[in-house]
């Protein structure tokens, strides 16, 4: 099993959930984020107080699927999170030991 | 009925057999089941059957065990100790997963092992059923000393009732718990308050929670028992209205909480709503909510009445010796006491005061002649932070007739000063809520009273909901131009939440209709409208919408329209989502909230913004004013009464000094003339007499005040105001240049200061729109003589405003209530010829002093000023330039801006 793991602009949000969604997906878990990448921090003028914005907001999207589809569905992400701008975000994978079903306690890829 | 009568009559075989029940707790187990599953029986017979049959099962247990453990026995029951059920099951009131409290009672005659082995035969077998039970094993004379120190364990106690062995034991227990509660009220139940006043602000409110804990929540059933440990003590008692039917709702409701989760729980979840309401036959989980929401309103509101019903008998006992002390020690003061019991009574508002911390009705109030009352006795408690009281209130119910369509201008004010007061409004609201003022004050409220939302990130009944915007919206009332808008918008927000269809553009039609009929013009109606119904637009776009695609940032700014709406919206989506619960606003959401409205705002920013400086007409009588002023080189003051018959939609032009027709009983505006005029002068005759006319009564006048130019005319004119009580509602200051015409035949007073530079001599012309505290209007010639001397320096406003201050901090104003701190801004770029500085803070008295006062000593000269009190926000604009004439630098308006707000803090 993987983790997959997308951390992307706000409002691509239901783009992502709906492909997801079409591939077959039937969890996963959004978290509200903060943080930069390469574009770092930028100065801003707001109500006439200037600030630097060093965290811009992002979605951390979790899903976690079996390795065959792991490829596959990042590939499936990174379409429907791109808009070709900068800060557009990442997605990665991470292998994943075991997992369980906390109301019947089934393990491994019966609990996805 | 049958089955549980065989229930029944099993456990007392047991019990009659002896050793069966006690031996085989499976009977008590197997017949408790029974009980639970049945069908036919529920509610109050089935707590009641459920408490005698564990009586019956712990009865058995008790004799059981005091056998083995070799107690003497007297007719078949143990001597020297007893079983004594306490709590809610000393009451005879077992939900299914109740606690069974349970106090094993010993007079000390046997020894310890044996009353130990007793224990463990009685609590083992309740354990091994996995029941959950507080128990204790104590003489009287120790459960009497932990009651005195533990206020639950007294609470307990207070329900004790005989199981099994002793009778006498606990009997005993019983008078001696019941006087000691009774000897000890006095100090005990403030004790006993504080405690629901903690659980309150822990589980919060009953009536307006989502998902409420029926138990400790305020209104729920740990109130209901507190109000009966009241009872108890004889101090007072609690109105009895509905109050049995209140508890009996709340416990079925529990019950059936209990049943359906399996666990003593008692917080009604969003899920378990909808079981529930149908094991209780109710028709959906929106009615269910709706029952426990009365039944709490009906428990709340006893608690209310009762405990401040306890502090006034125990404030009337602590009160007498004081009292005795001052008659016959010091006599001053008897007089003004105005005979015996006569309570402290200071003025609040008109015909509203405050005694015995509440806010009351004063003697001359008259709700039946004054429509406004209602809000305004409501404003000035909320803004006090001070209850309105039962009695004051009913009365306005009874009493206060309807208001005229539309409002008035003081009762819109009286509103947004109301809802502007911070957390104090929401037990103000509540006290004209519970009878039914509010509903009378706006009809649309009846659909969102009590309104349930089937919604997990909320977390309050729809019309709490409102109510809470409000109240955060007041701490964000320095961030807009408009506090009053952004009040009002709040709590409209989703006045359409009831209605079919999308409640925001439901909302945008009920927000129009109420918002023209609280008598707001057309402009700010539109306003209104627009905040209603895209109240969800910033947070929905900034969250679900690319931000760095400009059709998004287009689309909102053509929704919004302009800057002032969109300053509007930012804050009500903030206060909105401070509403709504926990988790619909993090710093997270607001970054991108922030950052979607400084993109519309850039785009806004191309719309043309009003002009403030734009000068304004000079009516006749202003310039008559002014060259009079000019000619004596004094001051000049002309007073106009003015009336609520306002025509609607004007009040711009009454704002900016023109005479109301028809208001002016004496036509001729008084003017204020040289000294020796004083006595004849028609300004005696111009001032109204509030309430002199049924129909008409007058909310305030009309100040035009020329005096030649000269420094500290403001802060002068400002003061004398506040020292005659008087509060300023807006205010417009500016200077005017006199053609070279009028004035050259007149030789001006050589003593005089030379007026500006350059253009013609300079007459600065205030006009004011000022209101009584309370009481009359002063006369025109009295403010005059008082302004005079204040410019001359012979009158000391600011050691008299402190004395009057000083004067008042006896009595707590303002209690917790804390208004945001002032905000003091460089308006950028907005005038080419001034600085325009921007005061937003509470309105005080001496407000407008203070804030001149502190600009006098910036060293920045006031060109003009525009004044306006929106309920109780001062929204206030001021051009200044340096003493050349010059706008200020940036860095120094800055400066001045700090200054002015350090001295306003």
């Amino acid at each position: 099993m993987k983790l997959i793991t997308a951390v992307v602009k706000p409002h691509r949000l239901d783009e992502i959930k709906e492909a997801l969604q079409a591939f077959g997906v039937h969890g996963l878990t959004v978290t509200e984020a903060s943080g930069y990448g390469r574009q770092r921090g930028h100065t801003e003028v707001y109500r006439g107080a200037e600030y630097t914005v060093d965290l811009v907001p992002k979605v951390r999207v979790e899903v976690l699927v079996e390795d065959d589809d792991a490829d596959d569905l990042i590939e499936v992400v990174v379409k429907a999170a791109r808009t070709g701008k900068i800060g557009d975000g990442k997605v990665w994978s991470v292998p994943v030991e075991t997992a369980v079903r906390v109301r019947t306690g089934e393990r491994g890829p019966d609990a996805l | 009925m049958t089955e549980s009568v065989e229930a029944k009559t099993e456990a007392a075989s047991g019990t009659a057999s002896g050793t069966a029940a006690d031996s085989v707790p499976g009977g008590y187990a197997a017949a408790r089941l029974r009980l639970l599953q049945e069908e036919s029986r529920s509610g109050p017979p089935r707590r009641t059957a459920l408490a005698e049959l564990t009586d019956q099962w712990l009865a058995a247990l008790l004799t059981g065990g005091a056998r083995e453990a070799g107690i003497a026995e007297r007719d078949g029951h143990a001597q020297g100790v007893a079983l004594v059920a306490v709590g809610g099951y000393g009451r005879g009131e077992l939900s299914p997963r109740s606690d069974l409290d349970v106090l094993l009672l010993h007079d000390g005659s046997a020894d310890a092992p044996a009353i130990a082995a007793l224990a463990d035969h009685v609590w083992y077998p309740v354990w091994d059923l996995g029941l959950a039970l507080d128990h204790s094993v104590r003489t009287p004379d120790q459960a009497r000393k932990t009651a005195g120190e533990d206020l639950k364990a007294q609470l307990g106690l207070l329900d004790a009732r005989h199981i099994a062995g002793d009778a006498a034991l606990t009997a005993g227990l019983r008078t001696a718990v019941l006087a000691d509660w009774r000897a000890q009220a006095p100090r005990r139940l403030p004790e006993l308050r504080e405690l629901g006043q903690e659980r309150a602000r822990r589980h919060g409110e009953l009536q307006y929670l989502l998902e409420p804990d029926l138990k400790e929540a305020r209104g729920g059933l740990r109130d209901a028992t507190a109000l009966r440990a009241v009872a108890a003590s004889w101090l007072a008692d609690a109105p009895r209205e509905g109050l049995t039917e209140a508890r009996r709702r709340l416990l079925d409701a529990r019950d059936a909480l209990h049943l359906t989760t399996g666990r003593a729980t008692d917080r009604l979840a969003l899920q378990e709503q909808d079981q529930v309401a149908a094991d209780l036959g109710l028709l959906d989980a929106d009615t269910l909510l709706r029952q426990v929401y009365e039944s709490a309103r009906t428990i709340s509101y006893a608690s209310d009445v009762t405990w401040r019903e306890v502090e006034r008998v125990l404030r009337a006992r602590s009160a007498r010796p004081r009292l005795r002390g001052l008659l016959g020690g010091r006599g001053r003061g008897g007089s003004q006491a105005g005979g015996a019991g006569a309570a402290e009574r200071s003025p609040l508002a008109e015909g509203v005061v405050e005694q015995d911390g509440e806010v009351v009705l004063a003697r001359a109030a008259r709700p039946e002649r004054d429509p406004v009352l209602p809000l305004r006795a409501a404003a000035a408690a909320a803004q006090a932070g001070l209850p309105l009281s039962l009695h004051a209130v009913r009365r306005l119910a009874a009493a206060a007739r309807p208001l005229p369509v539309p409002w008035p201008p003081e009762a819109r004010e009286q509103l947004v000063t109301l809802l502007g007061a911070g957390e104090s409004t929401v037990g103000v609201w509540e006290a004209l809520e519970a009878e039914g003022l509010i509903t009378r004050l706006l009809p649309d409220w009846e659909r969102v009273r009590c309104r349930p939302q089937r919604n997990p990130v909320h977390r309050w009944t729809v019309d709490r909901h409102l109510v809470e915007t409000a109240v955060r919206a007041s701490a964000l009332s320095r961030r807009v131009g408009r506090p009053d808008l952004l009040l009002i918008a709040a709590l409209l927000h989703d006045i359409g939440k009831g209605w079919p269809g999308d409640h925001s553009v439901a909302g945008e039609t009920i927000a129009r209709d109420v918002a023209t009929r609280i008598g707001f013009d057309r402009a700010d109606v539109a306003v209104l409208a627009t905040l209603v119904r895209h109240h969800l637009l910033l947070i929905e776009t900034a969250t679900r919408r690319d931000l760095d695609d400009p059709a998004t940032v287009a689309s909102a700014a053509e929704a919004v329209g302009s800057t002032t709406t969109l300053e509007l919206l930012h804050a009500l989506t903030e206060a909105d989502a401070l509403a709504t619960g926990p988790a619909a606003w993090s710093a997270w959401r607001g970054s991108l909230v922030a950052d979607l409205v400084k993109r519309v705002a850039g785009v806004l920013a191309g719309e043309p913004a009003a002009d403030p400086s734009a000068p304004q007409q000079t009516t006749a009588e202003q310039e008559r004013l002014a060259i009079e002023a000019w000619r004596t080189g004094g001051p000049v003051l002309a007073l106009h009464a003015r009336s609520e018959a306002l025509p609607s939609g004007e009040p711009a032009e009454a704002r900016a000094g023109a005479p109301a027709s028809g208001a002016l009983a004496s036509g001729a505006p008084a003017s204020g003339a040289p000294d020796r005029r004083t006595g004849a002068q028609p300004g005696t005759r111009s001032h109204a007499e509030p309430g002199a006319e049924p129909g008409t009564e007058s909310i305030g006048v009309e100040l035009l005040i020329a005096v030649p130019d000269q420094p500290g005319v403001l802060p002068a004119a400002a003061g004398v105001l506040a020292l005659h009580r008087l509060t300023v509602r807006a205010a417009d200051l500016r200077a005017v240049g006199l053609p070279e015409e009028l004035t050259g035949p007149a030789a001006p007073d050589p003593a005089r200061p030379a007026p500006g530079a350059g253009a013609g001599p300079g007459v600065l012309l205030l006009s004011w729109r000022v209101a009584a505290e309370y009481g009359s209007l002063p006369q025109a010639a009295r403010l005059r003589k008082d302004l005079l001397r204040a410019l001359d320096g012979s009158l000391d406003i600011v050691a008299r405003l402190a004395e009057r201050e000083a004067a008042y901090r006896g009595y707590p104003r303002r209690r917790g209530v804390h208004a945001p701190p002032p905000r003091v801004t460089v308006a950028p770029g907005s005038s080419r010829l001034a600085t325009v500085i921007e005061v937003r803070a509470q309105d005080a008295p001496g407000l407008l002093h203070r804030i001149g006062r502190a600009l006098e000593d910036a060293g920045v000269t006031v060109r003009s000023a525009h004044v306006s009190t929106l309920g109780a926000n001062a929204v206030d604009a001021f051009y200044v330039t340096d003493a050349s004439g010059a706008p200020l630098r940036p860095v120094r308006a800055a400066e001045v801006a700090r200054e002015v707000e350090r001295a306003l803090r």
